[in-house]
């Protein structure tokens, strides 16, 4: 199966769940930002949840099916239209080859994934398929995908793939009514952002510790892979002590110097001097990989035992999620 | 048998903070020094030699040593404790006080050749004037050092090196540049080191080395890691030419 990108958005890079064993060489997790949208479009087409998504940034983008392909797309950046019909998130899509794919903006959120069945066959690089941008390396040539670019798959496809395939497979354009909705997965209030209070949450006057928990902040112009900028009220330091640089990791929520705070996210560098005043919860990253500047946001705060607990919630409910597409097909 | 317990049980600090549901930290006190580097890294080489079931990672810093795992691997084990931090802490009190030979590889001591001054270290001046040297003396006092790697950070392979003599203690630019080239030598306060990568730095650049810090297609990307000492060599344009393979 091969693609070819008619015209590549604002940024597109290959991402798979990143790598994580170089972090004492200083090289970032990088991967999806939304994680759970990128492991949803690869169940949905019979793939490992670690395969490599393209991840679009908003929308503008367009593609072209050079050959029939199974596609699978979730997240909120975009939605999807293939001769002004629109295609459904979070299921298997079958296209037939020389079908023109576009990529229309979706107010809800920022990121978008596509998975294809087989996965993007791109080299590993360090373990993983994920493109880092700072250093060139990883993903596709290491850049951002740029008009032109042909894609392929792997040809390897899983049990499952290939029953969805036969099942779909056909002239037109066709999909399942079944999907994986994310939504299920997530809470409600998508800008409610929990927090763990981190190490330095004490190094904060009071007033600022209540302002950080009640008080709206809006996402900076910016903001990037590597983290955004909040706006809103200073965050006002009463020890004065300086963090040696220590490690950080996407969720960690820094105050910069000036009161300012920054959420380090996907590409986030691995260790950072600046003290922290709470780690978002895992589970509500993918929330702030939807976020856009401008975008309000809160945080509210639960305990470590609850971050973890509500963690190992999540991925039993994943797994429990591709047993049930696995026995399907 | 008082002799053969471990040097870490002296250690002040050694306290265990959550950093995300996939690390927690190690703080062993609130300094740089010499002796809290290599504690540092003999705990680091314990649990490598120790693993628990779930271990992924860890990332020495100056003062602290962060260990990474599998929630869902990590919750499965018959380590004492409901939640994974639990697990993971008591686990990591445990081997500190674990009797058991620490010794660690010998230091390795790498050397970085260097060409000073010219078109390759803009920034003489400015240090010269800030102080009170000529430039032979800065390049000199740079290269008659051995430093010590505490921690790779900031970019990848970028290593935070201690050990400079503070006679060379000059701040950073006031106006940082959009690029500073890869291989580029700086000093920042009191701080030595060398880029990576190509980045936008507040430097003072000194000089460059046509060794390269990090390559992803190396089986170790970055040419140092925490624990490594390095000599900065002088050399000549043609041997820099001839490094670089030009």
């Amino acid at each position: 199966m091969e693609i070819c990108i008619l015209k590549p958005g604002v940024l597109s890079t290959i991402q798979d769940l990143g790598r994580m064993d170089y972090l004492n060489q200083a090289i970032p997790v990088s991967g999806a930002t939304d994680q759970l949208s990128a492991r949803i479009a690869n169940k949905a087409v019979g793939n490992s949840e670690g395969d490599a998504v393209i991840e679009f940034t908003y929308a503008a983008a367009e593609f072209k099916a050079e050959t029939e392909i199974l596609i699978a797309y979730a997240g909120d950046g975009a939605t999807f239209y293939a001769n002004g019909e629109k295609l459904p998130t979070e299921r298997p899509i079958f296209v037939p080859a020389e079908t023109v794919i576009k990529l229309i903006n979706n107010p809800d959120g920022a990121r978008t994934y596509l998975a294809i069945a087989g996965g993007w066959n791109v080299p590993e690089v360090l373990g993983s398929k994920s493109t880092y941008l700072t250093a060139a390396f990883g993903g596709y040539e290491g850049r951002i995908l740029k008009t032109g670019d042909h894609l392929k798959s792997s040809e390897n496809l899983s049990e499952t793939s290939i029953s969805i395939l036969n099942r779909l497979r056909g002239n037109t354009i066709k999909y399942l009514q079944w999907s994986i909705p994310k939504a299920l997965l997530l809470p409600k209030d998508h800008k409610t952002i929990r927090v763990v209070p981190a190490r330095e949450f004490t190094w904060f006057d009071s007033q600022s510790i209540i302002g950080f928990l009640s008080d709206s902040f809006s996402i900076g112009l910016n903001s990037n892979r590597m983290g955004y900028h909040l706006e809103g009220n200073k965050i006002n330091r009463i020890k004065n002590d300086e963090l040696l640089s220590t490690a950080v990791f996407p969720g960690t929520i820094q105050v910069t110097g000036s009161g300012n705070l920054v959420l380090l996210m996907a590409d986030c560098q691995t260790t950072g001097g600046y003290p922290r005043i709470a780690q978002v919860a895992s589970v509500d990253l993918p929330l702030c990989a939807q976020l856009k500047p401008g975008d309000h946001i809160r945080f509210s705060e639960i305990s470590k035992e609850d971050a973890e607990f509500l963690y190992i919630e999540r991925e039993k409910e994943l797994a429990r999620l591709t047993l049930a597409i696995n026995s399907k097909f | 048998m008082e002799a053969a317990l471990p040097n870490l049980l002296s250690t002040p600090n050694f306290e265990i903070y959550y950093l995300s549901e996939q690390a927690v930290t190690i703080s062993f006190g609130n300094e740089i020094s010499e002796s809290l580097a290599q504690e540092i890294r003999k705990f680091n080489s314990l649990i490598h030699q120790n693993p628990f079931l779930g271990f992924n990672t860890t990332v020495p810093a100056y003062a602290t040593l962060t260990v990474f795992y599998d929630p869902l691997v990590v919750l499965l084990t018959d380590l004492e404790g409901l939640t994974c931090f639990d697990k993971i802490s008591g686990y990591l009190h445990n081997l500190k006080t674990l009797k058991e030979n620490r010794s660690i590889s010998k230091e390795e001591t790498i050397t970085i050749p260097v060409y000073y001054g010219g078109d390759f270290g803009p920034d003489l001046d400015e240090i010269s004037l800030h102080t009170k040297l000529g430039h032979d003396e800065i390049i000199n006092i740079h290269s008659s050092v051995t430093y010590k790697v505490y921690m790779i950070g900031f970019v990848p392979g970028f290593p935070y090196l201690g050990g400079m003599d503070k006679r060379l203690t000059t701040p950073r630019k006031t106006y940082p540049r959009a690029i500073v080239p890869a291989g580029a030598v700086g000093i920042a306060g009191e701080q030595t080191g060398v880029y990576p990568l190509e980045t936008p730095g507040g430097w003072q650049i000194i000089g460059r080395t046509p060794t390269v810090l990090f390559n992803p297609k190396r089986e170790q990307p970055s040419l140092l890691k925490a624990g490594n000492q390095v000599i900065f060599k002088p050399i000549g344009l043609e041997e820099f030419e001839h490094l670089s393979g030009k």
